[in-house]
């Protein structure tokens, strides 16, 4: 699958926070790599002796298998004065990485699998919301994507309707703004980074950009960790493990425009890396 | 498993352990099924898998009569049919959503499912009640090996193990994967239970080590 458009894209391989001399040993797309920090700090990723281009951001290391034709994409928050930045940490999926970001644009599993927390039964319908392709950024986005949620995030106390937006800037990335309960009118951001370590394993990445002054950094790591545990009990256990992009294997509704949009995307692209088609 | 020229039927689990209210994975040599009993006992099988986005619905719950995914709570009857997606509840699911569903019967403490139409129904156990289930990780043959005894046409097996008798009903899982029932006399005392039950997991053991020497060769 090395002829794939996905080769010359951009993934999180690491923390930053984490890199050391000894480096970290894992994978991209099926290839082992290596990624440390050389004599001066920097980063490095090296695969099989060749060195990979390298880009830190967002608290994450960034490399490509092949020769990136545009820089990482911008997330104008990450550099917003008083907002705390939270490295999660990593969750190993046994699943397509494209199906780990499909379901972080999903809301409509909240009252089911993140019960009490970010959803809760009789709230379950999923009102219209809109979904486009920006032809000029050349990202998916879902906006207006409204949700009763009974404890939003780490900072709510009860029950609010929450108001989304979801990005889809890269193959394998996601960026979701959402109501942020201490502070109205700004937008917390969450995203997920997914590192493709084959098509049917990957490595998750969340990272967020937060207004909160109260949390203490352990309790919005364990929040989001606990999140992403309960979605992994989903992503392990679907059928089939890679994520069907022809019309006929799945059922979409009207709660599933942004998953429509994301697949045509991928599809018009030719990402395909973690990607099942009819003809295969 | 009983085979006719129409379908079989295989014995997928003892009544006991699907308690009303509860759904299980269990397997059928046509593949994983979904394996649920509604809150008024009513027991069903339905392929393991949501045709919205593929979830396995071994992991789903039951509510009443109806068994739900547990990604976005669709909902399907004991007909495979969908009876309400949570995201739209103003919406009438359409007849095509709906999962394939397989013939279910229940007699002495057995559930068989139908794969196919099998025109026959289950064989009868006359006289025996099942004492408990346990997986084996080896084939039919290696346990027919350990056993010393060829299982009958309905995967019927008996055997005299540690000197004691045993009767088991065996249901193919995969090539080197078999689900064993212990089956007894109704009247059997609890110390003879014991014995059996002690029995089988000793011919488990042996089956288990003929099928490692013979993969390992």
């Amino acid at each position: 699958m090395t002829q794939d458009a996905m080769i010359d894209e951009w993934y999180p391989v690491g923390l930053v926070s984490q890199l050391d001399s000894f480096g970290r040993k894992t994978a991209l797309m099926g290839e082992p790599i290596d990624v440390a920090s050389d004599a001066d700090g920097n980063a490095r990723v090296t695969a099989n002796g060749r060195t990979l281009p390298v880009c830190v951001r967002y608290g994450h290391v960034w490399s490509s298998l092949g020769q990136p034709q545009k820089e990482l994409f911008a997330i104008p928050e990450a550099d917003q004065p008083g907002r705390r930045f939270v490295d999660v940490g990593v969750v190993r999926v046994r699943c397509s990485p494209l199906r780990a970001v499909e379901n972080f644009l999903d809301i409509a599993h909240f009252p089911f699998v993140h019960t009490d927390i970010l959803g809760s039964e009789p709230h379950t319908e999923v009102q219209n919301y809109k979904v486009e392709i920006r032809e000029d950024a050349d990202e998916v986005w879902a906006t207006q994507v409204k949700f009763y949620q009974p404890q939003a995030a780490r900072s709510a106390s009860g029950g609010i309707t929450t108001e989304y937006m979801y990005r889809v800037p890269a193959p394998t990335c996601s960026v979701l703004y959402k109501t942020c309960p201490p502070r109205p009118g700004e937008w917390d951001v969450i995203t997920l980074f997914v590192q493709p370590l084959a098509e049917d394993l990957c490595d998750v990445w969340p990272w967020m950009a937060l207004f909160d002054d109260e949390s203490s950094m352990t309790d919005l790591i364990h929040f989001q960790q606990t999140i992403f545990l309960q979605d992994r009990s989903i992503l392990e256990n679907q059928i089939p493990r890679l994520l069907p992009l022809d019309p006929g294997m799945e059922i979409p509704t009207r709660a599933d425009l942004t998953s429509v949009a994301y697949r045509r995307w991928l599809k018009r692209h030719g990402y395909t890396y973690g990607a099942q088609l009819v003809a295969q | 498993m009983l085979s006719d020229p129409t379908g079989s039927w295989t014995p997928v689990a003892l009544s006991v352990d699907l308690p009303p209210g509860t759904v299980v994975p269990a397997r059928t040599p046509a593949g994983p099924i979904a394996l649920w009993r509604s809150a008024s006992g009513r027991p069903s099988a339905s392929a393991d898998r949501c045709p919205h986005r593929g979830m396995r619905l071994s992991h789903g719950f039951v509510r009443g009569e109806t068994l739900s995914c547990i990604y976005h709570g669709w909902s399907y009857g004991a007909a495979g049919n969908c009876l309400r997606i949570p995201a739209h509840p103003g919406l009438s699911p359409p007849e095509t959503i709906r999962v394939a569903t397989h013939p279910v019967e229940e007699a002495g403490g057995v559930i068989w499912v139908g794969v196919g139409e099998p025109a026959t129904q289950p064989p009868q156990l006359a006289g025996l009640v099942p004492l408990r289930s346990l997986q084996a990780q080896a084939g039919m043959a290696a346990l027919e090996a350990a056993a010393g005894a060829k299982a009958d046409e309905n995967g019927l097996l008996e055997t005299t193990q540690n000197s004691q008798e045993i009767r088991l009903l065996l249901a193919f899982q995969e090539r080197d994967e078999t689900l064993i029932h212990v089956l007894l006399d109704g009247d059997s005392s609890l110390l003879e239970r014991i014995a059996v039950s002690r029995a089988v997991e000793a011919l488990r053991r042996k089956a288990e080590a003929i099928e490692a020497e013979g993969s390992s060769r």
